[in-house]
């Protein structure tokens, strides 16, 4: 365990020396995440301003489900959903092998390749939009906290499980950069409240393709829709998690490399 | 000029050929469009709960708005700003200031060339999936009016991406600016939400930005209605203005264009 940190330091300390070097372009990729994550919750403001809205669900609550999406992808994107580009890039050029040949698993090496202090703008904008949102609904109690705070760990698993599917898919649809608009697609489900859905679809996505889960439902939790029986999610978003690793595994096998 | 088309002819063909071989890359918009379109139908189904109209819209023209956006976007889409970004920063450039063909317009002979493909592979599978799945009305109000449109929108999009492409002349990395920009392009464009939602003082700023030439005058063209800042246009006056507007472009291009060139060294040029 001590040696995973000493990896993460190291590789922390290498990536923001190269982003100093890069500090105008750094800033700015910085202030383009903040503003891209904002867009849905821009577009959603303006939609609520025209009068309309997602019945059931007040402009802040809405706005709570998106700042949640958020803040996952704050935690996902600089930790581990940089794989997904470093596997497509790296397996594209051959590079991959490098990972291959290092005494670390192989899984692990290819997250901390795929570290992106970049990503961490989405946090700022996740904080700032949740704070924004938190402050136009009643306070949650100590047992919604709770609850959030456990279906978080669900949400984050369940980016973890995506990024390693993705990933894993790269191994054999080499190079294809559009893994990542089929990730927004498939996400973008997750950013509207669950109930705008019909049933079966609404069911889908939260048993079968568990989207929902990434913010949908622990922004339920912490308006006091959500019960103690939605902690099932947490045992869901770990047989997810333990399906995507067997999957990432079985298609690192599948890769040829330049050798054959 | 037969031999500028048919050189244009000629690099537009080998530009099909090589993304031919890379089909299933583009065939994801078979996935992805319809996937962020059924979003949008059960966003506007909930929105539209006891509604006739939303900001003059009705469900199904809204449907048809973002129906229409979905294939603009994918008949003028362009990378000529991240392929020319790459050519400086790598060096290759060199090898087009070579040739006796400026390089802008060979990136536009290679955009025709991959958006004649997209035709094909992408734009008329998901306008089948569009009419036949989700039942949208994607009959163009006027045709000829439309059809001029997205072709001004076609050339719109090249150009903007274009200049934002010739900033890495000046800048060493212009991936942030890049992307920063395309943001705002598409935000400013309608590509999320129709403009007429936004704020009155941001419609009177957005209709005197090049953006709105990119998406929303061809979709509200498509429709056959076009209004913006409480400006009403007939189709010939929108088309009219969208070519001004690209013709003004295309010269800001150009202009830019040559300070590249004089600004630009390399080995033996």
């Amino acid at each position: 365990m001590k040696g995973i940190w000493l990896c993460w330091g190291a590789v922390f300390r290498v990536k923001l020396a190269e982003m100093m070097a890069y500090r105008s372009h750094f800033a700015l990729s910085m202030l383009l995440l903040i503003a891209g994550d904002l867009a849905v919750p821009l577009v959603t403001l303006l939609v609520y301003s025209s009068g309309a809205s997602f019945p059931g669900w007040s402009l802040y609550e809405a706005l709570l489900v998106q700042a949640v999406f958020v803040l996952a992808k704050g935690i996902a994107f600089p930790f581990f959903f940089g794989m997904v580009g470093t596997t497509l890039s790296q397996v594209r050029e051959g590079t991959f092998d490098l990972l291959l040949l290092k005494p670390r698993p192989v899984m692990l090496m290819s997250m901390l390749n795929g570290f992106d202090p970049d990503d961490f703008g989405r946090l700022l904008s996740g904080g700032v939009l949740f704070g924004y949102a938190l402050s136009g609904i009643a306070a949650p109690g100590a047992g919604d906290w709770l609850r959030f705070m456990l279906l978080f760990l669900a949400s984050i698993s369940i980016l973890f499980a995506m990024s390693l599917f993705l990933s894993g898919l790269l191994f054999r649809w080499v190079g294809s950069s559009r893994v990542f608009d089929i990730f927004d697609a498939v996400t973008s489900f997750g950013m509207y409240p669950g109930t705008i859905y019909s049933k079966t679809l609404s069911n889908m996505l939260t048993y079968v393709l568990p989207i929902g889960l990434i913010a949908f439902v622990p922004a339920a939790a912490l308006l006091g829709r959500e019960g103690w029986g939605a902690l099932w999610a947490l045992a869901s978003a770990a047989g997810i998690v333990g399906v995507s690793m067997l999957y990432w595994n079985a298609m690192l096998k599948n890769y040829s490399s330049a050798g054959g | 000029m037969s031999r500028l088309f048919a050189m244009i002819r000629a690099i537009g063909f080998v530009t099909y050929k090589e993304w031919a071989a890379f089909r299933t890359h583009m065939l994801a918009s078979l996935l992805v469009g319809p996937v962020l379109f059924l979003v949008q139908v059960f966003i506007w189904q909930a929105m539209f709960v006891g509604k006739e109209t939303i900001n003059g819209l009705t469900f199904q023209q809204m449907l048809t708005y973002f129906g229409v956006v979905t294939l603009i976007h994918y008949i003028t889409f362009d990378f000529a700003d991240w392929n020319l970004q790459m050519l400086v920063r790598s060096g290759k450039f060199v090898t087009f200031a070579l040739r006796p063909l400026p390089h802008w317009l060979f990136a536009l002979a290679q955009k025709i060339g991959h958006r004649s493909l997209a035709l094909g592979v992408e734009v008329l599978p998901v306008m089948l999936l569009f009419i036949f799945l989700f039942g949208v009305d994607l009959m163009p109000a006027s045709p000829g009016w439309a059809a001029i449109s997205i072709l001004l929108s076609f050339l719109m999009n090249f150009f903007i991406n274009y200049c934002v492409g010739l900033t890495a002349f000046w800048l060493v990395r212009a991936e942030g600016i890049r992307r920063v920009f395309l943001l705002l392009k598409d935000i400013s464009a309608g590509v999320f939400l129709p403009l007429s939602f936004f704020p009155e003082v941001l419609q009177k700023i957005l209709f005197f930005l090049p953006f709105q030439f990119i998406t929303y005058l061809p979709t509200r063209v498509y429709i056959g209605d076009y209004e913006l800042a409480g400006v009403s246009l007939t189709m010939a006056e929108a088309v009219g203005l969208q070519a001004a507007a690209v013709a003004v472009t295309a010269g800001l291009a150009l202009w830019l264009y040559h300070l590249a060139m004089k600004r630009f060294t390399g080995v033996g040029v």
